[in-house]
């Protein structure tokens, strides 16, 4: 593609979307900052299917043991409740310590997070709060499995939604690939094992560089770490092993050339293991790698002991790790921006679960459910969506979750990757309302339809949406309550013009409704009593 | 230490291990536990012991066997299929013997490709005698195999007649079959030996009408003359013979002369030291190991049997400085996975259909990569074991690979062979001293699985690392004893058995996995 083209492309692509944006009503919210709008419609999503849209890029980073949601992203709303002795008083990081952010007073991040507290304040930080999933489970390696799969909890799958939505873009990888088109691999891990996030229907869609070491070796640079030596016969066959191993890692060619032609302009942290290997990618980017997925790996998380030091509970283990974490992902952000990547790159964490709100009597914290998720990247539109989890209103000890993950999924997919909604279902396995990490957030409200009713209101079982737009079909069924949190309701179509909604499940309180359909987008408040 | 001595300890388990990967296709971990703590002579008895022929293989379509019917031009294709999974299939089953291993090890010696010969029964027939002979007499092997129909069309001995002699099987039988290229025999002793074997042919070559097959001896076609060999061969003389027994005398006569050439028993030994102990011949192992079991080879009048209990009850063999010197073959590595886990093929009378299955898995993958059963590349065998390079002739890109992605297919349960997955991961690790102890867990499936024992940091990566994506240990034991607890909760199954599919997948793609 010519340069020319391609900025044509560009254009055409930036002009779709705000074309895309133009059409989404607002929708009523109060200040909290979550914001839901309508997923493009199909015809808006056709037209931007017509855009070549390769160049995005997505990089996942797994914090691997359960991050601690709560010591990482801190309500400053509720620090009474949260350094309570009988809540978190052991290993609560003071007010006086946590990082300030701008425009969210009631929110901080951990004192070790200053880079992702730049990031946040620059605009290029989303943080969604309280994300987990309907019946969370507490062991590491199903939830992991869960967030992976992107299953329901009672489900089991194995592929992973990374892998099933780069199945899909790249029909038939690995064997009738490279091609003209996609020259490279669909994804790029850097690990040992390949993460099961990147397993297709019926093969990886990954190629895996253990670690830093075999990069170099791959692209003949010195190791670092030169693998021990065995001596002896056993030893000298091994090490032949070894060498065809590391050059014939499949698409070696490629990542080697994009090696040689990329280059990273800023300085990484020293002895950083995640900055080691973002900075990899960052080089691979900028020399060209259409990869569109890279899957990196941070362990160390599962700290039910000693995740702080007593003395000082700004500092320790999980300090430790957030900071590496921190500074890695700032570094590479800034690097991305020097390299003039920034705009095709976009960053997401994920842990499998968030930990206990009370914590232990071993200055730790035992396996929980929601937590915070953290994308970065120059697309971010909204840097909060959800609120600081309600400490006053927990389960069994756990938080309450506010946003499935798999939402965040339909962000990165629909809204990033581009993804239509048929490819976006069938990855996710459901149709799941876009959490608005990409999207704009208003606070006006939405223009009420007139020609639809919504009755019983108030409800407390059951309640009835009509209207003649719903003939043309359902496209999405959006419940949030008012601080904006999306909702998970069970729908039915009892005739051609109505659809109902069991809410005896939802609390009292206040909610907005949001169906769209093919003539518009029908919003009702409905309230809910019990 | 006189590297021939017996070693007369009783075996540890390690070394039971490496010795049932080398002289067989490789154990089970029951068949480690049964032998452990047994003198190596004790396991030998029981590894040479005779056993019965096999049953032919089978028409799957007929049941009926087909090697001893005429030739099926139509069916050729199949059956010579059918003979090479059969095969397979008989190493996957062979009891603790060397008996399959040796009859390998003759297909690379005695080569006879299935492609040059292009007569299924002939291949079946040929592949019978490595069998019968495989741990027998060399010397009455080698009258058999020169005689074979097969060799006789593979090697032109069916073309070679008093007057216009074919020297191809001549050649090879001293280059190749016997002596070695440098026995010192000349381009004389090739000519002089060419016409000892004139006069042999095959019989019923690809007849439709005629189920019979064999070789004979046309003794008008024979050169009479007197035969005399260069001083390589102490000027030794065949003398001339006419008449029917003319053809067996003179190879008798010949072999006679050859195999008492002081090079003939080590160039044998040489070989089988190469296919069962290491590649590199050191001076030391020269004088020490191959002289003294050459010697012993032809003072047993080319025995094979003590040769390879010698061998394998030498001291020189349990020296751990060989542990991992071979790179597993093809077969090595496919069949001894699979025996490893336990699969067997059925009985081919009561399930063709499974039975073919298994035999044809075995066989396309040792086929991709490169050791296609009944079809050496050339008449020197698979590069492996004679070229420079040696095992290391195995590995490259695409075989690396293929070595690979057979290892995913096996541990992720979804290759079902006969109904059941091929590899059964949780049952297997169900069965280890204690699997919720994700240390001991590692400790033993390496033990087993790897010829090289990883280093105690190695296996603290191996289980910190790959098992448990750094997750603490006791989370493993708390996952694993939900799962034992509530085994049919597809969740709690599926938490510990993606840990252990990729964690066995790793190792699968471990050099260390690919040496033994």
């Amino acid at each position: 593609m010519t340069a020319l083209t391609q900025a044509m492309k560009q254009t055409r692509r930036h002009f779709l979307q705000s074309a895309a944006s133009s059409l989404v009503l607002p929708v009523l919210i109060d200040g909290y900052g979550a914001k839901a709008f309508a997923r493009p419609s199909s015809f808006i999503q056709s037209l931007l299917g017509l855009a070549d849209q390769n160049d995005r890029v997505l990089v996942i980073i797994q914090l691997q043991g359960g991050n601690d949601g709560l010591n990482t992203v801190i309500p400053l709303d509720q620090m009474g409740v949260y350094t309570s002795p009988g809540f978190r008083g052991n290993i609560a990081i003071s007010e006086a310590k946590a990082l300030k952010l701008k425009n969210y007073a009631g929110t901080g991040l951990h004192p070790a997070m200053t880079g992702m507290q730049q990031l946040f304040n620059d605009g290029k930080l989303s943080i969604v709060q309280g994300v987990s999933y309907p019946t969370p489970n507490f062991s590491h390696f199903r939830a992991s499995d869960i967030w992976m799969t992107a299953v329901d909890a009672d489900k089991t799958s194995a592929s992973g939604w990374t892998g099933r939505y780069l199945d899909k873009r790249f029909p038939g990888y690995p064997n009738s690939y490279p091609t003209g088109k996609m020259p490279d691999p669909p994804a790029l891990q850097i690990g040992y094992v390949t993460s099961t996030a990147l397993l297709g229907p019926t093969d990886a869609m990954t190629i895996v560089l253990q670690n830093p070491d075999t990069f170099a070796r791959l692209v003949g640079e010195t190791p670092k770490d030169p693998l021990s030596t065995i001596p002896g016969y056993a030893g000298r066959q091994i090490e032949y092993i070894r060498q065809q191993q590391a050059s014939s890692v499949r698409y070696a060619g490629q990542i080697k050339t994009a090696a040689g032609l990329g280059m990273n302009r800023a300085k990484y942290p020293d002895k950083n293991a995640l900055g080691d290997q973002l900075k990899i990618i960052a080089r691979l980017i900028s020399g060209g790698l259409q990869t569109k997925v890279y899957y990196l790996t941070m362990g160390g998380f599962d700290n039910h002991a000693n995740q702080v030091v007593a003395t000082d509970t700004s500092t320790g283990t999980h300090a430790n790790l957030l900071k590496i974490l921190s500074d890695a992902v700032l570094a590479f952000q800034n690097d991305l921006t020097q390299l003039k990547v920034d705009d095709r790159v976009v960053g997401m964490t994920f842990s499998e679960f968030g930990r206990r709100a009370i914590s232990n009597g071993s200055l730790g914290t035992d396996h929980g459910t929601s937590a915070p998720m953290f994308v970065f990247g120059n697309a971010i539109k909204s840097p909060l969506v959800g609120r600081n989890p309600n400490l006053s209103d927990l389960n069994n000890n756990n938080l309450k979750m506010q946003t499935d993950f798999r939402q965040v999924y339909a962000a990165i997919l629909t809204d990033w990757l581009q993804t239509d909604a048929d490819t976006e279902t069938a990855t996710l396995f459901k149709d799941f309302p876009v959490a608005p990490v990409f999207r704009q957030t208003v606070t006006a409200l939405e223009p009420v339809v007139s020609d639809a009713r919504l009755y019983p209101n108030p409800a407390s079982a059951g309640v009835v949406l009509e209207s003649e737009w719903l003939r043309q079909g359902v496209k999405s069924v959006q419940v949030t309550d008012l601080q904006g949190r999306f909702l998970s309701v069970q729908t039915s179509r009892p005739t051609p013009t109505t659809l109902q909604f069991t809410v005896a499940n939802l609390p009292a309180g206040s909610y907005v409704l949001r169906v769209e359909t093919a003539p518009g987008m029908l919003t009702k408040r409905m309230v809910v009593v019990h | 230490m006189a590297l021939l001595d017996a070693y007369l300890k009783p075996l540890t388990a390690d070394q039971v291990t490496f010795l049932l990967r080398r002289a067989t296709f490789g154990p089970t971990a029951g068949q480690v536990r049964e032998f452990t703590g047994q003198t190596a002579s004790d396991i030998l008895k029981k590894m040479l012991a005779d056993q019965p022929a096999p049953n032919p293989p089978l028409d799957s379509a007929t049941g009926k066997s087909f090697h001893d019917q005429p030739f099926d031009v139509v069916n050729a294709g199949k059956f010579t299929g059918y003979i090479k999974n059969w095969w397979a299939n008989l190493m996957l089953n062979q009891p603790v013997s060397l008996l399959e291993k040796m009859t390998l090890f003759w297909s690379n010696h005695f080569v006879v490709t299935d492609v040059a010969v292009n007569d299924y029964r002939y291949v079946y027939q040929y592949n019978a005698l490595l069998r019968h002979h495989a741990l027998r007499n060399f010397k009455a092997f080698t009258i058999a195999i020169t005689q074979d129909p097969a060799m006789l069309r593979f090697l032109n001995g069916n073309q070679n007649v008093a007057g216009t002699a074919n020297e191809n099987y001549a050649r090879e039988l001293q280059e190749l079959f016997t002596i070695g290229r440098n026995g010192g025999y000349t381009e004389d002793d090739v000519r002089a030996a060419a016409k000892v074997l004139t006069g042999w042919t095959d019989t019923g070559y690809r007849s439709p009408a005629s189920a019979a097959i064999g070789s004979t001896f046309r003794a008008n076609r024979h050169d009479t003359s007197d035969k005399t060999f260069s001083p390589a061969y102490q000027n030794a003389v065949v003398k001339g013979r006419s008449g029917a027994n003319a053809g067996i005398d003179e190879l008798n006569d010949l072999l006679t002369i050859i195999l008492r050439q002081a090079e003939t028993p080590r160039y044998i030994c040489r070989k089988l030291y190469r296919w069962f102990v290491n590649s590199d011949i050191p001076a030391e192992v020269e004088t020490n190991f191959i002289q003294p079991l050459a010697d012993l080879f032809q003072k047993g009048n080319f025995e094979i049997k003590p040769v390879l209990t010698a061998l394998f009850q030498s001291q020189h063999f349990y020296d751990e400085s060989l542990r991992g010197a071979v790179i597993k073959s093809p077969v090595d590595l496919v069949v001894g996975t699979f025996r490893f886990w336990g699969l067997q093929a059925p009985d081919a009378v009561a399930n063709p259909t499974a039975f073919y299955q298994i035999g044809n898995y075995i066989y396309g993958r040792v086929k991709e990569q490169q050791q296609d059963l009944l079809n050496p590349p050339t008449v020197f065998g698979w590069t492996a074991y004679h070229q420079t390079g040696y095992y290391q002739q195995w590995i490259n890109s695409t075989t690396l690979g293929l070595r690979g992605s057979f290892g995913d297919m096996v541990t992720t349960g979804a290759l079902k062979l006969n109904g059941k997955p091929a590899v059964d991961v949780l049952a297997y690790v169900k069965n280890l001293s204690d699997p919720s102890d994700p240390a001991r867990l590692v400790d033993e499936l390496t033990g087993q699985l790897l010829a090289i024992l990883p280093t105690q940091p190695q296996k603290d990566f191996l289980t910190d690392t790959i098992l448990l994506g750094s997750i603490p240990r006791y989370e493993w034991t708390l996952e694993w004893n939900d799962y034992v607890r509530s085994p049919n909760v597809a969740a709690k199954k599926q938490a510990v058995q993606m840990k252990l599919t990729a964690f066995l997948q790793y190792i699968f793609r471990m050099a260390e996995f690919q040496v033994m």
